[in-house]
């Protein structure tokens, strides 16, 4: 097994049993778990630049493990948000009636994410698809006394389990099929499977992955995790559900079918219907929601572009987009998180106007949310406008009428996002009509000031993550026969 | 069409029967029972997958780990039932679920 999976089976418990004892404890086991984890990543990722086809392969039997730069890619974005996420809520969640279960789910989320995107063989996968899910449930219904949290989890719950027994259908009808449960080595010959299996992997992983028709679940979620869950989730966690079906549509390409066209037409109803959602909230943590909705479309697009054209400029910019993604997207949750626990108590909604006087009070928050909500709308010179503008370029150089104008449809989108961001960024200069309870500790900021740093240098140099996307697109390709 | 086949039939339709059951029921507990059900109808599929091709110990291995996981994920669903129970004194899931959106 990799050594970020045996971390992650050990220390959960560990965590919380400590906690019991001293609840310090905890959170300094949290925290030097996720050191050793760092460590241990490095050194992967030191062992898979020297070995030739770039991939590290664990087996014992049946069961294997395959370390490549996708698993690099998603394991890299989970590594970083997570160990900001534990530093930020260390302050956030203080205190709160079961903290040490907290950081326990915190370190096992990441261990079966890195996992389920390294899993070689179909069944090891829908195990750690599981494990994810029930860290997830576990972590959006932190705030248990809460009614809106319980009924936000039980739809998620109810949802996300359906789609996996789907998945699990699904895998046993190839295993029925192939008799084989290798990844590497199973290629679906007969159409007509081929387009069913399609269909149950599309709406299994669909769910978890907030496709538009079964996206119901995500603003409820998002809105009532605790902060710190929000980023994590949204940046990290529904995104590798996305690695996980490409493993698999991987697995039924190779024939007349064009999934590329599918994840497209997907991407761009996630698009559309995410803005258009948005607009009509009021919750700040909401309209974040569905502006994820919409992020995810455009990584969606990208993706698809790149199957559509088996150009590689389409899988490099959605896998930059997500990196990026997650970025902005975690700053714009923990930004406005420490509103919520500088004005409220820590499990109340925040409301547009709530955040009003915000600038005078709050400088570094301020200027994060604005450079969040600038950078997820696409302005030039942040993060965000760098990958969107290489999904365009890529979709431009299809050459393909159809693509072009989804394109011209997903930049419009994009401008048209604003509508939704710029209400945010007005309030925070309104007159204060809410007086803060107490201050911000410089801990909750350390977060702020780093990912707001990371938008704008990603911005400026975008070219700074090509050891990451590059082989990542590569990968893909790969995967796809290409 | 061998018996596996007609084992494999019955495995979909009881995919089918907890899908309905999910549709129409608006019980917690009910909901849980239908998801079981699924879960049933997919680990029928995996035995009936390894007798089909001939490798039945995997198969029988595979239905058992299903077995483990899905433990875990009742015990979640039966806990959740509890707490909104509790919280809102009705298991009726579309009460609890007055969030707009």
């Amino acid at each position: 097994m990799p050594p970020l999976t045996i971390i992650s089976l050990i220390f959960p418990p560990t965590i919380y049993l400590a906690g019991h004892w001293k609840l310090w404890t905890a959170r300094v086991i949290a925290l030097a778990t996720l050191g050793v984890m760092w460590i241990l990543f490095i050194s992967l990722v030191r062992d898979l630049i020297s070995v030739n086809p770039n991939v590290t392969t664990y087996t014992q039997g049946i069961v294997s493990f395959h370390f490549d730069y996708l698993s690099v890619l998603i394991t890299a974005v989970v590594l970083a948000l997570s160990t900001l996420i534990t530093v930020y809520s260390m302050k956030d969640i203080h205190d709160e009636a079961g903290e040490e279960k907290y950081y326990a789910l915190v370190i096992l989320l990441v261990g079966s994410v890195t996992s389920m995107v390294c899993a070689g063989d179909l069944f090891n996968l829908w195990m750690w698809f599981e494990i994810t899910g029930i860290a997830c449930y576990l972590l959006v219904a932190f705030y248990s006394g809460r009614g809106d949290a319980l009924a936000a989890c039980a739809k998620y719950f109810i949802q996300a389990a359906t789609g996996s027994i789907v998945v699990l259908f699904g895998i046993a009808l190839v295993f029925a099929q192939t008799g084989s449960l290798d990844l590497a080595h199973i290629h679906i010959q007969s159409i007509p499977l081929m387009i069913v299996l399609g269909v149950i992997f599309i709406f299994g992983f669909g769910v978890k992955l907030a496709i538009v028709p079964l996206h119901s679940w995500l603003p409820d979620a998002y809105s009532q995790a605790p902060t710190g869950i929000s980023a994590l989730l949204s940046g990290a966690v529904t995104i590798s559900s996305l690695v996980v079906l490409l493993r698999m549509l991987a697995m039924l390409s190779g024939l007349a079918l064009d999934w590329g066209s599918i994840l497209v037409g997907f991407g761009t109803v996630n698009i559309v219907a995410g803005n258009l959602l948005a607009l009509a909230q009021k919750d700040v943590k909401r309209i974040l929601a569905y502006s994820s909705v919409s992020h995810i479309g455009f990584i969606l697009l990208a993706v698809g572009i790149g199957l559509f054209s088996h150009e590689i400029g389409g899988f490099q910019s959605g896998m930059l987009h997500l990196v990026n993604h997650a970025v902005m997207k975690a700053l714009a949750f923990i930004a406005v998180g420490t509103v919520i626990y500088a004005r409220f108590r820590p499990n109340t909604s925040l409301m547009i106007d709530d955040l009003a006087g915000l600038s005078k009070r709050d400088p570094i928050t301020t200027f994060g949310v604005v450079i969040a909500c600038l950078s997820l709308v696409g302005i030039p010179l942040l993060a965000g406008f760098m990958s969107k503008w290489q999904i365009f370029a890529a979709g431009i150089a299809t050459a393909n009428p159809v693509l072009i104008f989804l394109i011209v449809f997903a930049a419009l989108n994009s401008v048209f996002s604003l509508a939704y961001y710029f209400p945010i960024i007005n309030a925070m200069f309104l007159p204060e009509r809410i007086p803060p309870r107490r201050d911000v500790p410089v801990l909750m900021r350390v977060p702020i000031v780093l990912l707001t740093a990371g938008v704008i240098i990603l911005g400026i140099y975008p070219d700074l993550l090509n050891w990451l996307v590059i082989p990542a697109g590569q990968r893909l390709m790969i995967l796809f026969g290409g | 069409m061998t018996p596996l086949h007609f084992v494999l039939a019955t495995s979909i339709i009881l995919l089918g029967i907890g899908f309905y059951g999910l549709l129409v029921i608006r019980n917690m507990l009910k909901i849980l029972i239908a998801i079981q059900i699924m879960v049933k109808g997919a680990m029928i599929a995996f035995v009936v997958a390894g007798g089909l091709n001939g490798q039945i110990n995997l198969g029988q291995s595979l239905a058992f780990a299903v077995i483990a996981v899905d433990t875990v994920v009742a015990i979640f669903g039966l806990t959740l039932a509890v707490k909104i129970q509790q919280h809102f004194g009705t298991l009726n899931v579309d009460e609890a679920m007055h969030l707009e959106g």
